[in-house]
């Protein structure tokens, strides 16, 4: 063979290779005349679909009387724990054996002493706080484990600060899901004004961290211990620490971790902390559990008011949650999170109402009224942004700022209330049909007015959206009527993780549903296939050939 | 109305209650305000057994401090591993070393003498109890762990075997692999990069040496 033939090879290559180019398939390609056709993937078929409500404690909603602890009634479809409810109002060392094994809670987790003022409450108060991680990794396999769904199918790691609790922190043995005392947000902790209040952090976490309790009055120290719970005294892994106060001032409240700060301030380690008024014969429930219905208000606010409720704000960095399900070792999660993250490169993806985000917000982060209340709202932003907070129907009153009452003159009503990080806001919430209060029953949504803050990860409808429920709208189980088609939507892992189209269903399916693809254009795949192998096949000739040639 | 009904489900309860000392007290549990034992067994003999072959003390330490002699681990057992014979009677000293609440937990028993197959000691926080429970006859490794959030996942994780058991469980400290292992960085320095380029250029200097003598 000459050197002619081999640029004759050579120049065959060449040409095919500028004829295969137009062939090269594609995994995009322009439409002709008629587009593809919408493609249906119906969320009903498929294991992602969650039942709206479970159901699982129709009894726990119904008003009563437990150990002589009255409890309001819950009509959501997750109420809280009733029996938690009357050990958080009596202390575990006054309520009966029968009642205390209806919870979960350590039987010293909450202990109330002597009637010091003689004014037929308990004046002396011990509650001892556990620190837990939710949504955590284990070295036993590719899961998760104390799992804790915000919405469906999002687990982000979450630290939480929870009511030292007894036995299993699974559901059962055979699950990983977190025993349901174990939630974000922390739980609300409530005590009276004047209590002797011992505050015991006992570390079951595997990091150092505090509580300090921000706006309550507190010394500073305490018999030359700390009692700020400021970084450089830190609580570690295994050890306990005891903060003790006795607040002159009543109002809305925050406890949270003050150990690298940013990080463990979003991991979840913040809650409410209520100083309810010193009344007589004023027994407060300790601990809400899940904020959300105050379902044993205090006697100066149930005075004034025909129900209150905590609403807590928070959000999420994916990111940041990640690290713990990342890695097991403490000294590589201390690494991520205190020197590899930064903060000030940081996202909030996610953002919860009471520890959920929507549609989980409708079974317990529901405002639930009737005509004619006055209902009382403590809401706390533990956000890293701001919080604008907007009620559709309604305008509420502003009746305290950080914890200090604001006097009637000074009072404002308005439908947006802007709250900066760690800000709380008492508001007064009047349902009286008047056009100013409120425009009549409705189920009215309440969210942040912030754009990210009604979605989750970018997904909306999602993040702390929630709804303002007047009763007659709901069902039985505490579920928004008329409404099945948005809720079946919705309870579903698919529709958070994107693969769902929004409009899908109805009328619109065809208009609005995912259009479909493009089918393989098989001619012009062979073409280019067939193209393709003949210029490999030739230089591969060209090559032996060349090589066969050189003198040995 | 529902006050009654209440008061008949405590009834009902507290029928099957007894107090005991502070706390409380039914065929499975033990209750007070230190901790709690569920599903201790001191004479009832599993069916594959007999009669017990051993009666054996076994103390076990639990604390953040058992950890130190582990790497990237935050609590532990002072031991990961305990061996007894076949329907062995085992009296359990256990020891809390923190001022936190810890569990002990033996999984995988035979569910007609350990309700949910489980055998269960709980201290609210420094302290120890004491409790036994009767192995069965088979040769089988049980996990021991405590399950407060993340205890076993950072350490809190040992294995008891009968007549030797039947393998080791995964990620017990210092005895078995985890299934999911952290990764670590490869600790590379000039020395070890020479010795790479070393070898590359003595392979290279082998496969000429190689063609040349052909």
């Amino acid at each position: 063979m000459t050197k002619r033939h081999l640029i004759l090879l050579a120049t065959l290559c060449a040409v095919l290779v500028a004829v295969a180019i137009p062939f090269i398939p594609k995994t995009v390609q322009q439409a002709g005349v008629i587009p593809p056709a919408t493609v249906f993937r119906h969320a009903e078929e498929t294991s992602s679909v969650e039942k709206p409500c479970s159901n699982e404690h129709p009894d726990w909603r119904q008003a009563q009387v437990i150990d002589g602890v009255t409890i309001e009634a819950a009509p959501s479809c997750e109420p809280d724990n009733p029996y938690d409810i009357a050990v958080a109002v009596k202390g575990t060392n006054n309520v009966s054996m029968a009642t205390l094994m209806q919870t979960d809670l350590a039987q010293d987790a909450l202990t109330m002493g002597d009637d010091v003022d003689h004014d037929g409450d308990p004046d002396i108060i011990h509650i001892k706080l556990e620190v837990v991680e939710l949504n955590g990794s284990s070295p036993d396999g590719d899961f998760l484990i104390n799992t804790y769904a915000i919405a469906p199918g999002i687990q982000p790691g979450l630290w939480v600060y929870a009511p030292k609790s007894r036995g299993m922190a699974v559901k059962n043995f055979n699950s990983v899901v977190a025993a349901p005392m174990l939630r974000a947000p922390s739980p609300t902790i409530r005590v009276e004004q004047g209590d002797k209040v011992y505050i015991t952090l006992e570390n079951t976490h595997y990091l150092p961290h505090t509580i300090h309790l921000h706006g309550v009055d507190h010394p500073w120290m305490t018999a030359g211990q700390d009692n700020d719970g400021v970084e450089e005294h830190p609580v570690f892994p295994g050890k306990s620490h005891t903060y003790e106060i006795q607040p002159r001032h009543a109002g809305t409240m925050l406890y949270h971790c003050h150990v690298q700060t940013a990080q463990h301030f979003m991991m979840g380690l913040n809650g409410l902390f209520v100083v309810e008024e010193n009344r007589p014969n004023n027994w407060v429930q300790t601990f809400n559990i899940g904020a959300g219905q105050v379902r044993h208000p205090s006697i100066a606010v149930k005075k004034a008011y025909t129900q209150e409720y905590d609403l807590f704000y928070q959000s999420i960095d994916k990111k940041l949650a990640r690290i713990i399900q990342d890695a097991i070792d403490p000294r590589l999660i201390a690494q991520r999170m205190s020197r590899d993250y930064n903060m000030t490169e940081s996202f909030e993806n996610y953002f919860l109402l009471n520890g959920h985000s929507f549609p989980y917000t409708l079974r317990d982060g529901m405002l639930i009224v009737e005509d004619n209340e006055n209902v009382k709202l403590r809401i706390a932003n533990v956000q890293r942004s701001s919080v604008a907070l907007h009620f559709h129907g309604h305008k509420a009153t502003i009746t305290a700022y950080d914890g200090v009452d604001q006097t009637e003159g000074l009072q404002i009503t308005r439908d947006v209330f802007d709250i900066a990080p760690a800000q709380r806001l008492d508001l007064s919430l009047k349902t009286q049909n008047n056009g100013l209060n409120s425009y009549g029953p409705g189920l009215w949504m309440f969210h942040d007015h912030v754009a990210t803050g009604t979605t989750t990860d970018g997904m909306e409808p999602g993040g702390n959206m929630a709804i303002l429920a007047y009763k007659d709208l709901l069902d039985e189980q505490g579920m928004p009527k008329m409404h099945d088609e948005l809720l079946n939507e919705v309870f579903s892992k698919d529709y958070y993780a994107k693969k769902q189209a929004l409009w899908g269903q109805g009328d619109f399916a065809h208009l609005l549903g995912e259009a479909g693809r493009i089918a393989p254009d098989y001619l012009r795949i062979i073409a280019f296939g067939l193209t393709a192998g003949l210029v490999i096949g030739l230089l591969a000739c060209i090559a032996v050939i060349y090589k066969k040639k050189q003198p040995q | 109305m529902n006050l009654q009904k209440i008061i008949m489900i405590a009834g009902l309860m507290l029928g099957l209650i007894e107090p005991v000392f502070a706390g409380m007290h039914h065929d499975h549990m033990l209750m007070d305000e230190k901790g709690m034992i569920m599903n201790a067994n001191t004479d009832k003999l599993p069916r594959d057994c007999e009669k017990m072959s051993e009666n054996v003390d076994i103390t076990i330490r639990a604390g953040q401090k058992h950890a130190l002699k582990f790497n990237g681990k935050m609590y532990a057992f002072d031991k990961q591993q305990w061996d007894v014979k076949p329907c062995a009677k085992i009296n359990i000293t256990f020891i809390n070393d923190d001022q936190i609440r810890h569990q002990l937990m033996i999984h995988g028993l035979p569910g007609y003498l350990y309700p949910e197959g489980m055998f269960h000691l709980e201290l609210y926080g420094a302290g120890e109890l004491q409790a036994s429970l009767i192995m069965p006859g088979q040769k089988k490794t049980y996990l021991v762990h405590c399950e407060l959030p993340q205890h076993a996942e950072k350490g809190m994780k040992a294995q008891l075997k009968v007549a030797g058991g039947d393998g080791d469980l995964p990620s017990i400290p210092g005895i078995s692999t985890p299934v999911k292992a952290d990764s670590y960085p490869v600790d590379w320095s000039g020395a070890t990069v020479a010795i790479l380029l070393l070898c590359v250029l003595a392979g290279i200097a082998a496969a000429f040496f190689a063609l040349k003598i052909k």
